[in-house]
């Protein structure tokens, strides 16, 4: 709420400044017009703001830039050198460019080294970077999964590159993770098995496999040569971070070598894959919606405003305020290309996008306007 | 040589003439001598040695000095010599030479006087000649004189100024062109100026007698039309009671056909005294009534279904008498100043009276206001009374309603339809409370009153559009001289707050009828509507409160909208509470003056399994979204006044959805509470793990947005 407060009083001061200047007579007629037009127009945008959520955040390829996507399917493109500069002003925190990219909200944002694809209801955008920063909107391509016809189109929770076979796997709504080809625009494989819709996805950095978290409690792993399911487990089973009161869904998941952490109904758990025995409960009750591997630290955010950090031990080594009222997505800036913009961002359930420039504490905040 | 010889002979001879008088003195003197006598004995008688000193020549008597002084001081020097020499014959030589010394002094006493008598001779003629010089000079002087007199006088008359040239001439063209051929005369005044003045005079003259002549003929016109006006009066003021009773006997007439011509034309007598913001006002207002009457197309008589009428109202002997120069009313600023100064002159009663007497006199309306009736399709009908408070130069609003069929105000629409608050915000930010003539507040500082608002309620409202209607406008940031009723200002404005008025009220009532079901538990959902819901809602409503601005900042799942400055303390505020079973969900409800184009703002709080709101929870801020965000859809039919109505449909709606579709918590035993009902392809989406609170007319089942 921080943020949100100075943005929306410049805009009414702006407001303030505007109404004496009906000097003349055509001035003041249309005046009362626009300002009567104005007014609901600001009422309902400052609703709107109120009510968005940021799903999902991705960096430029050259590091200085940060997509994110909304409920509304907009995708504002924040500079984060102009933030992180010194002489920032308040307005270098506001969107380069916000242009409306899906009817729906956009779940999931990725960046190949060229392309921004973005991933709403049903269908996979793609959006050239170099336009982008030029504020060009334009879409490059487009590609719906093969979905059964249905009342109802399913929704893409995860996107995911595999940069070896330069391919993109995509999973959501329909319970199945597709593969599609980005150089031919293919759909080369459905990989079936989940009884609910998958939250979320993660690759293995040797192996060719992906692990693939969904609703129906269960992650399961992939391989990516055979198209097989190599394993199954049931999080929700386990006693140890089972927690039926929130149900059995896995909303995040990260994965390093052998291990995995996964999170959502049941408890935040680090797995060891090949024991498939989770070895480290965090002890946390609100359920996690996004984790990540951090040197040796675990990072996990969800509901409530704050940015948990781990010790693989267990241990909770800080817990960092954002500000939003619950987190959905973090995103760590490593492209080497810009390392003075190597922060941390989260977002979640409001319209502004929080800046770690280390991990202690909330730098500042971009926001929608 | 020869020069030198001529000198020499030249001096020989000059030594020779020397010699020669001595030689004629010494020898012929005597017979000269004798000879002159014997002349002037026989021309005169007498011996006069004037008349010789003209004969003789000056410069020989000149020579005959220098050689007898030379030979005087030879004779001495040769005395001398003898002397010295002192030889005995030399004595006689000394004689000799004594003798002849002798002579010589007689030669020099001889030029002595003729040198006298020469000098005086010269003195005399210098004399003569410079008395002759004297008087040619006076002479001159006098001839200089009268000349430059003469040329003074030259001077004069060239500069002499005649009359005629002050007259303004035709010009030369014209004069020619015009004139007859024996004033111009042109053979004669063409080659001479002073002719063709004279000739042009003459012309002019000629010209300015006739127009005297018709200068005469046209007062002499003037009478006689003056004497037919005369005439002519007398006949229009005698027709004057005739045309009044035939007026009087045609009222009967008027009053059948609907045709009030008489109520009009005696409306307007009465206007003529309204001071100029209300008169403006009062203009525009009618203009804005008549158009509206004939833009519509009906059978009917066109003032038959007026919407607007326009009336004044007060007394017209107190407004006339208020001003016997009508020019007073038009500074007012100078006006209360001078009363202000007459006020501090009697300073005799207590401060305190005297205080209050000023306030009132400040704050004084004028006696008569203008009164709009704005009437709706309903039949329900909002009057309008504005007035003119004269000291402070601003304009002031009273409103009230009345409907058609007599309505119980419900509790919570209390503030609805006040004449307090029906008009607040008309326009944006409008509140009424404080005054919009910058001016004012130093007149309110010299009799010690705080903010108008203290006084409001009493005098009514001076909205920003109020001073707008009646032409009066006070910009902010540039001072101005004297605020004068602007009518094109009025006008433009005119069309846009009737139909904002007009809205607000149909607004207002649609409201207060709402909130007589809503009291009671209905959510009166309209039969349009219908369609917008499912026909099986288990939730309900169970109560429906006007709450206070500031309960509404202390309720704890508010503070973001309080602080996205979507609530302030002009908005009304209300809370209300929907139950199904042990679930209870709160709503806090801002509704915005400007309902409802401006929807009303919905936070919710639901309490079950704990305490749910937005920030914890987020499918109630979904449900807070569905009804405040996406409330364009349950506009309903047009003008979209069930907005509210549909909104609390709808939070039943989600509500029931919320509860039927929450996951059954496996580890507690015995059924669910709210059994699944509402049809929904999936019951959770996308990484927030939404509910589908979205409805799908007409096949029935929920989705997700």
């Amino acid at each position: 709420m921080v943020g949100c407060g100075p943005a929306s009083r410049s805009r009414k001061r702006a407001r303030q400044k505007w109404q004496p200047e009906g000097r003349r007579l055509d001035i003041r007629k249309s005046f009362l017009t626009r300002r009567d037009l104005s007014c609901g127009m600001e009422v309902q945008r400052a609703l709107e703001r109120l009510h968005m959520t940021i799903f999902s955040q991705s960096v430029s390829p050259c590091g200085k830039f940060l997509a994110a996507g909304n409920n509304y399917g907009q995708i504002a493109i924040f500079s984060l050198s102009a933030a992180l500069s010194s002489e920032a002003k308040e307005e270098s925190k506001k969107p380069v460019v916000t242009f409306v990219a899906h009817d729906g909200p956009v779940y999931s944002l990725v960046s190949t080294d060229r392309h921004l694809l973005s991933a709403g209801d049903g269908e996979v955008k793609a959006w050239l970077w170099g336009e982008i920063i030029k504020k060009g909107c334009k879409e490059v391509w487009s590609r719906h999964p093969p979905y059964r016809s249905s009342l109802e189109v399913p929704e893409i929770n995860a996107l995911l590159l595999n940069p070896k076979e330069n391919s993109l796997l995509l999973a959501g709504g329909d319970c199945q993770l597709h593969t599609m080809d980005l150089e031919t625009g293919t759909f080369t494989r459905a990989l079936r098995g989940h009884t609910d819709y998958i939250h979320c996805l993660a690759l293995r950095e040797r192996s060719p496999e992906v692990l693939s978290g969904s609703e129906d409690g269960s992650v399961r792993l992939w391989d990516l040569r055979t198209g097989e399911e190599v394993q199954t487990i049931e999080v929700y089973k386990h006693e140890e971070c089972a927690r039926p009161q929130n149900g059995k869904w896995i909303g995040c998941l990260a994965t390093d070598s052998d291990w995995m952490v996964c999170g959502g109904g049941p408890a935040l758990t680090l797995w060891h894959l090949r024991s498939a025995t989770p070895t480290t409960v965090f002890p946390l009750r609100a359920p996690q919606k996004h984790v990540t591997f951090y040197q040796d630290l675990i990072l996990s955010a969800g509901q409530g405003p704050c940015v948990n950090q781990w010790q693989l031990s267990g241990e909770l080594k800080a817990q960092v305020p954002g500000s939003s009222p619950s987190l959905l997505s973090l995103s760590l800036n490593q492209q080497p290309a810009a390392p003075e913009c190597k922060v941390l961002t989260a977002a979640g359930n409001s319209c502004r996008v929080d800046v770690f420039t280390n991990l202690g504490y909330r730098a500042f905040s971009l926001s929608f306007s | 040589m020869e020069a030198q010889e001529k000198e020499k002979s030249a001096m020989s001879t000059e030594s020779n003439k020397k010699r020669k008088p001595k030689v004629i003195r010494s020898d012929g003197a005597p017979s000269e001598g004798k000879r002159n006598r014997s002349e002037l004995d026989l021309d005169m008688k007498y011996y006069s040695e004037e008349a010789e000193v003209d004969i003789r020549d000056p410069n020989k008597d000149y020579d005959l000095y220098r050689f007898t002084c030379h030979e005087l001081q030879r004779l001495m020097a040769e005395i001398q010599e003898l002397k010295s020499r002192g030889s005995r014959d030399s004595a006689s030589e000394i004689e000799e030479r004594r003798i002849q010394s002798c002579v010589h002094f007689m030669t020099l006493k001889k030029l002595n006087r003729l040198a006298h008598i020469r000098l005086k001779k010269g003195r005399d003629q210098t004399h003569e000649a410079k008395q002759k010089v004297d008087a040619y000079h006076l002479q001159l002087q006098n001839l200089l004189y009268e000349v430059m007199h003469l040329q003074k006088e030259i001077t004069k008359c060239l500069e002499f100024k005649s009359k005629h040239e002050e007259i303004e001439l035709v010009s030369m063209e014209e004069f020619y062109r015009e004139a007859p051929p024996e004033i111009s005369k042109s053979e004669i005044t063409m080659g001479d100026p002073h002719q063709q003045t004279l000739a042009r005079l003459d012309w002019e003259l000629e010209q300015r007698k006739r127009l005297a002549e018709k200068y005469k003929e046209c007062l002499a016109n003037k009478e006689k039309i003056l004497k037919e006006i005369e005439v002519k009066k007398e006949y229009l003021s005698s027709l004057q009671p005739r045309l009044n009773s035939i007026m009087q006997a045609s009222l009967p007439v008027q009053e059948y056909l609907f045709m009030p011509f008489d109520q009009a034309h005696k409306q307007y007598e009465t206007a003529r005294h309204l001071p100029p913001p209300l008169y403006v006002l009062f203009v525009q207002a009618s203009a804005y009534g008549q158009a509206c009457a004939y833009m519509k197309p009906s059978s009917q008589p066109p003032r038959q279904d007026k919407k607007l009428s326009v009336a004044i109202e007060g007394s017209v002997e107190e407004a006339k008498a208020l001003y016997k120069p009508p020019e007073d009313s038009q500074d007012d600023e100078s006006d209360s100043d001078a009363e202000e100064e007459q006020s501090t002159k009697r300073r005799r009663p207590t401060l305190g009276v005297q205080l209050d007497d000023k306030r009132k006199e400040m704050l004084k309306r004028h006696p008569l206001s203008v009164m709009l009736d704005l009437k709706c399709k309903d039949d329900s009908v909002l009057h309008l009374t504005f007035y003119y408070l004269m000291n402070l130069n601003i304009m002031t609003v009273k409103a009230r309603v009345s409907t058609a069929t007599e309505i119980v105000t419900p509790v919570s629409a209390g503030d609805l339809l006040s004449p307090d608050m029906i008009l607040s915000c008309l326009y944006p930010g409008d509140h009424g409370k404080k005054t919009p003539n910058p001016a004012n507040q130093y007149q309110f500082d010299k009799v010690g009153i705080l903010t108008l608002s203290d006084y409001v309620l009493e005098l009514g409202h001076p909205y920003l559009w109020v001073q707008k209607l009646g032409g009066l406008h006070f910009p902010k940031d540039q001072p101005q001289h004297t605020v004068t009723a602007d009518n094109s200002l009025s006008a433009s404005h005119m069309e846009t707050t009737m139909k904002l008025l007009r809205t607000r009220l149909q607004a207002r009532l649609a409201l207060t009828k709402q909130y007589a079901s809503l009291e009671h538990g209905i959510v009166p959902v309209s039969s349009e509507c219908q369609s917008l819901f499912p026909a099986k809602i288990v939730s309900r409503l169970v109560k429906w409160v006007a709450i206070a601005y500031e309960d509404y900042v202390d309720l704890p799942y508010t503070r973001d909208i309080v602080e996205a400055g979507l609530a302030e303390d002009t908005h009304l505020y209300y809370l209300a509470l929907i139950e199904r079973g042990t679930a209870k969900l709160q709503a806090a409800v801002v509704l915005n003056p400007g309902y409802s184009s401006i929807p009303p703002i919905f936070r919710l709080c639901l309490n079950w399994k704990g305490e749910k709101t937005s920030s914890n929870d987020d499918n109630i801020r979904a449900m807070e979204s569905e009804v405040s965000v996406c409330y364009r859809e349950l506009y309903g039919p047009k003008p979209g006044h069930q907005l509210l109505t549909n909104q609390l449909q709808r939070l039943c709606v989600v509500l029931d959805v919320y509860l039927e579709t929450e996951s059954h918590d496996t580890s507690v035993e015995g059924p669910k509470e709210f059994p699944q009902e509402k049809m929904c392809l999936r019951l959770v989406r996308g990484p927030s793990r939404m509910k589908p609170f979205k409805y799908n007319y007409p096949q029935g089942f929920f989705s997700h947005r």
